[in-house]
């Protein structure tokens, strides 16, 4: 326990950005409907499955154009 | 003309956060670089956690562990990411038509160019100062401070080789008008230069190293005068592929 | 004075050629139609107009609002408006915000920049769309396509194919703009729709296979051309044959009398009313 809590000045953060870019990409899918390849459901599910990397690929590549 | 830079730069800044690349960079970045000095103090502890019954003795992680975590997330996942993020960089305008309606209203072509590439690099500098800034924070927090031999040409080597990676991404982009020919653009010449490396003679002047080789300069080893060659060689070819691409743009049918 | 003049212009692509020695005048303040079939060179000639396109080396030349047209240069392109027939904006952008960018790109006033720009979008109907442009129909854009032209409130507007790809009412909306602006600017309009020419335009010129086959202004067209049939319209139903006797019996017998159909067009534009 003491252990971790040597990372606590990290895991807060990382947490905090994590959120956010999970929240921010949800809320984006569900208010557009439109993406590059794929569909609503598949994207909810990478971005909520795979941590940082999955919001991060749907607003690379996933979110289609306006 | 300063007008028209002004009001175009406006506007790629806009299309930035519009588009949320400008967010998405900034957050990535500065997960880097809360990443970057953690992976150094906590690998020993992952390799204790993981207790296969051989007993690995490891050094005390350093402060330099956390610069080169920091060297290496910049340098390979930092820069992938801000390729492809900058990947439609001209390549949206030319197979949109977006750009005809400004061009027949008497933009220059050349304000163009410089205005996309200086937003560009500005939205590079702040992800990487970001980054920069919270591996710098971390590192100072963990290990007490740490003092760093050659900071500015050390820390200046790997944005240098982004501005490189973008001006690719223009050129690319304006000669073949899409995405693919902005990647491949970049990735050959990411080829290339990695191939020159492999010649010891030349590997002195290459931009190649600047992604992630001035580390040894952080310490202590090695003089700084070793790099200088190769960030020049650097900045002339930022600054050469960006007049190419106006050149090329200038002849172009949009 | 000629608002554009084009003298002995030609243009190939490679072995095509596209446009072989073209000439005509656009005098100031008409509505010069621009008549052609799909590929006939109209956009080409468009093009070249703005300075886009280059004409093959050593022909004619290009005057528009009394300046030389150059290729690459910008110059003539503060007198030009320029609607493309499928304009493309910033998806992301609002129309006072698009219409903002092009006006400090066209080096309009500071001051005056927000009062033309609710100008124009009184003129095109878009004074209460606020709406991110990425969301709008085919009609509204081109509509926002005419206020974006006229932003800098060029001598000449020259809009390719216009109205072809929208539907009926959208056509209209474009036709009535383009009415309105007549005599405050010199409009030159590319169109396959002869409806459309008969509709608004002053003078026309059409182009086939790459050549000028007539020029001439309306009026002269139908004077040139007398016609030998007669619309009417009644306000209640009619035999044609009594219409056909009771003509007759004047000493004026029809050739063909018939009951017109009511046209497809009428009957859209009563259905959506």
């Amino acid at each position: 326990m003491e252990e971790l809590f040597k990372y606590i000045p990290f895991l807060i953060p990382i947490a905090v950005i994590q959120l956010a870019l999970l929240a921010s990409a949800v809320v984006h899918i569900l208010r557009h409907n439109s993406f590059r390849f794929g569909n609503r459901l598949m994207w909810l599910i990478i971005c909520v499955a795979v941590n940082i990397i999955g919001p991060v690929l749907y607003f690379v590549i996933g979110k289609g154009d306006d | 003309m300063i007008r028209q830079f002004q009001a175009l730069s406006k506007k790629e800044f806009y299309e930035s956060a519009a588009t949320f690349r400008l967010y998405i960079l900034l957050a990535v970045f500065l997960l880097f670089g809360m990443l970057s000095p953690l992976i150094a103090k906590a690998t020993p502890d992952l390799l204790a956690a993981i207790d296969t019954g051989m007993v690995i003795e490891m050094p005390e992680p350093t402060a330099l562990d956390s610069w080169t975590q920091f060297f290496k997330n910049v340098a390979q996942m930092g820069m992938i990411i801000l390729v492809i993020l900058y990947s439609g960089i001209m390549s949206n305008e030319f197979s949109k038509g977006t750009l005809v309606n400004l061009l027949t209203k008497g933009l220059s072509r050349s304000v163009v160019i410089l205005a996309k590439f200086v937003a560009a690099s500005i939205v590079w500098l702040a992800s990487y100062l970001i980054c920069l800034g919270t591996c710098w924070a971390y590192t100072i927090y963990f290990w007490g401070s740490v003092e760093i031999s050659n900071a500015f040409l050390t820390f200046a080597a790997p944005w240098l080789f982004g501005e490189i990676l973008i001006a690719l991404l223009m050129l690319g982009g304006t000669i073949f008008s899409n995405v693919y020919g902005s990647l491949f653009t970049c990735f050959a010449a990411v080829v290339v230069l990695n191939a020159i490396s492999l010649i010891p003679k030349a590997s002195r002047y290459n931009p190649a190293s600047l992604a992630g080789g001035t580390l040894a300069l952080i310490a202590g080893a090695g003089e700084p005068s070793q790099f200088i060659p190769a960030m020049v060689v650097g900045a002339v070819l930022a600054a050469g592929l960006v007049v190419a691409t106006i050149e090329v743009f200038k002849r172009k049918r949009v | 004075m000629n608002a554009l003049e084009i003298k002995g212009i030609s243009k190939s692509f490679g072995q095509k050629k596209v446009l072989d020695d073209i000439s005509f005048q656009v005098p100031e303040n008409c509505v010069f139609g621009f008549i052609g079939a799909n590929g006939a060179g109209k956009t080409t000639t468009m093009k070249m107009i703005l300075g886009l396109l280059k004409p093959d080396n050593g022909t004619g030349s290009i005057i528009a609002c009394g300046e030389k047209v150059a290729f690459g240069s910008s110059k003539t392109n503060r007198l030009i408006g320029y609607l493309p027939d499928v304009p493309e904006f910033y998806g992301y952008m609002r129309p006072k915000e698009y219409l903002s960018l092009c006006a400090e790109i066209a080096g309009l006033d500071k001051k005056s920049i927000k009062g033309r720009i609710n100008e124009l979008l009184e003129l095109v109907g878009l004074s209460d769309a606020n709406k991110k442009i990425g969301g709008y129909s085919r009609g509204m854009k081109q509509r926002l396509g005419v206020a974006q032209a006229l932003i800098s409130e060029p001598k000449l507007l020259i809009c390719d194919e216009p109205t072809s790809a929208l539907d009926p009412i959208g056509r209209k909306e474009i036709l009535d703009i383009l009415r309105q602006i007549k005599g405050k600017a010199t409009v030159v309009f590319s169109t396959h729709i002869l409806a459309d020419v008969e509709r608004i335009c002053d003078r026309v010129a059409v182009l086939n296979k790459g050549k000028i086959a007539l020029e001439s202004a309306i009026g002269e067209l139908k004077v040139d051309r007398k016609s030998k049939s007669i619309s009417l319209e009644f306000d209640k139903e009619v035999d044609a044959d009594e219409v056909a006797r009771v003509l007759a019996s004047k000493g004026m017998a029809p050739a063909k009398c018939e009951i017109a159909e009511r046209s497809i067009e009428s009957l859209f534009l009563e259905a959506v009313k």
